[in-house]
């Protein structure tokens, strides 16, 4: 605030002299003489230095407003998880005191079962959701990847779990993918989740296809089938923690996959969307900065 | 002790539901089991009852679980311990491991799984392996491993390996001769175990090799045990 004040020192300091030789009875006039050409290079010039002026005034304020949403959203990150380590820690010994008190149990029972498990599993959830969150913030191994091997893996892996094919291409001319830099686990289950979807999600007849490409130092992997797609409604949320489509509910999952994607992904400094058509099919595209 | 007497563990945690529970599951599961409400209690029980084996949380109120490991270590006492941490960081893991812990379980665990790491860190002890958790130095038939330093030398030539798959290297070496799911090795190595495939570990595994120039076939150091896990196979000494 004050600052904008000083902006205006200057005209009431002349209208003061301006005051003050009225006052005195100053009624002298002074004659500028120039050119045209030099009086309208040192009017262009006056105007670049104002609008320049505008300029950097209002990507200050947009770059103030941007580091505020930033912070306001750091915090927001900070705050879920402080909240889950909370929770997690919370839950951790009464879960921990059912499994053994069911261990400890003379008689087996069906009972006794569904306790062990789903004590087991409500366990997991939580202890997932907040590895999830520290995943955000955990130190990553940085070292050179070849996302051409990791796309090979991923293949294999759906291959071995699910007995289902899947289409990889990559390209080998004019070069190869190049490498880029990060933990090469974390990038193996990024892929890995985001197939094993369009593996669930689809029949034994469809199509999944896993592409790569190379764009402004950018590689970008696409994992696209044409199994049941994603409700519109639905589509905006996947990426988000514990979020399921309304279609998705027939079969396992945690609600976690797309949220860990989406966390490894920008950690690598990459980003991830989704496109998708209920009854049609989607389409994944990570895509993660070249090695530099 | 008499050779068949049941080895004595004593159970540390002031959480009353999980000592309630778990002492008589580890009874009937071939233990003598005390109990200590926390470490001060702890110390006096290690003091006059000879454990064979202690199991403690790491969160606890008057001596926790660290400083318990510490004070026992520095009185020169060298009773295994095992630590039920709270924390899933591997910072954290780590540190619980450089203090002297021989092992550590993240609550909530697998009662059972509790038990195979109790009777396999008893094992190493029998088998006189138990200082190697505490070792700054491991050796084993041409390796070297400097692990302050994260240094490893192969028949006298420096090696450069992955962070993790140092880490794994030290995890398993510590420990030869036990075999270790890829599960565990996960949730021991990894930390974030959820996020990671198994085939995390066997990329790992095979690092390991190349740079060792083993034989998965015929493997002088990782060995493969089929449908388990991985063993860390020759002899291992401290530095």
């Amino acid at each position: 605030m004050r600052a904008r004040l000083l902006l205006f020192v200057p005209a009431v300091a002349a209208l003061a002299v301006a005051a003050v030789a009225a006052v005195l009875g100053d009624g002298r006039t002074v004659v500028v003489a120039g050119t045209v050409p030099g009086m309208l290079v040192g009017a262009a010039l006056v105007l670049a230095a104002v609008a320049g002026a505008v300029i950097a005034a209002m990507a200050a304020r947009e770059r103030a407003f941007r580091r505020g949403r930033e912070e306001a959203a750091a915090e927001r990150d900070r705050e879920h998880r402080r909240f889950l380590d909370r929770l997690d820690h919370e839950l951790k010994n009464p879960v921990t005191a059912i499994r053994a008190a069911v261990a400890a149990s003379e008689d087996a029972s069906a009972h006794l079962d569904v306790i062990d498990a789903q004590t087991t599993r409500l366990a997991r959830l939580v202890g997932d959701l907040r590895k999830l969150s520290e995943l955000q913030t955990a130190p990553l191994e940085r070292v050179s990847v070849d996302l051409g091997e990791v796309v090979a893996e991923v293949a294999e892996a759906i291959r071995e779990a699910y007995g289902r094919p899947v289409t990889v291409t990559l390209p080998s001319a004019p070069w190869p993918l190049p490498p880029v830099t990060g933990d090469p686990d974390l990038l193996f289950s990024a892929v890995y989740n985001v197939v094993v979807n369009a593996v669930k999600y689809s029949e034994e007849s469809d199509t999944v296809e896993l592409r790569g490409n190379e764009r402004d130092r950018t590689v970008v992997l696409e994992v696209a089938d044409t199994g049941r797609g994603i409700p519109a409604a639905d589509v905006g949320d996947v990426f988000e923690e514990l979020a399921r489509a309304a279609n998705a509910r027939d079969r396992p999952g945690s609600g976690l996959g797309l949220a860990l994607v989406r966390t490894i992904v920008h950690r690598h400094g990459g980003d991830v969307e989704i496109t998708s058509r209920e009854g049609a099919g989607t389409s994944v595209r990570i895509a993660l900065p070249v090695e530099r | 002790m008499p050779a068949d007497a049941p080895p004595r563990i004593l159970l540390v945690d002031d959480e009353t539901s999980i000592t309630e529970s778990l002492a008589p599951f580890l009874s009937r599961s071939g233990f003598a089991v005390r109990v200590a409400g926390d470490g001060a209690e702890a110390l006096e029980e290690a003091g006059s009852w000879h454990p064979d084996i202690i199991v403690s949380d790491v969160v606890m109120p008057r001596v926790d679980g660290r400083e318990l490991i510490r004070r026992l270590r520095a009185a020169g006492d060298q009773t295994p311990a095992i630590l039920l941490t709270q924390v899933g960081e591997s910072s954290e893991r780590s540190a619980a491991l450089e203090e002297g812990a021989d092992d550590y379980l993240n609550k909530p665990f697998d009662p059972q799984e509790l038990v195979a790491r109790v009777r396999a860190v008893l094992r190493r002890v029998a088998a006189g392996a138990a200082p190697l958790v505490s070792s700054q130095t491991l050796t084993a038939e041409g390796l070297r491993v400097d692990r302050p330093a994260r240094r490893v030398w192969h028949e006298g030539a420096e090696v450069a390996l992955t962070p993790k798959a140092f880490q794994l290297l030290e995890y398993l070496m510590a420990r030869p001769g036990e075999v270790h799911s890829r599960e565990r090795l996960l949730s021991a190595v990894w930390g974030y175990d959820f996020a990671v495939h198994t085939r995390a570990v066997d990329h790992r595994v095979s690092e390991l090799r190349t740079a060792f120039g083993d034989d998965a076939a015929q493997p002088r150091y990782v060995e493969t045990v089929a449908g388990t896990g991985y063993r860390f196979r020759a002899k291992v000494a401290r530095g």
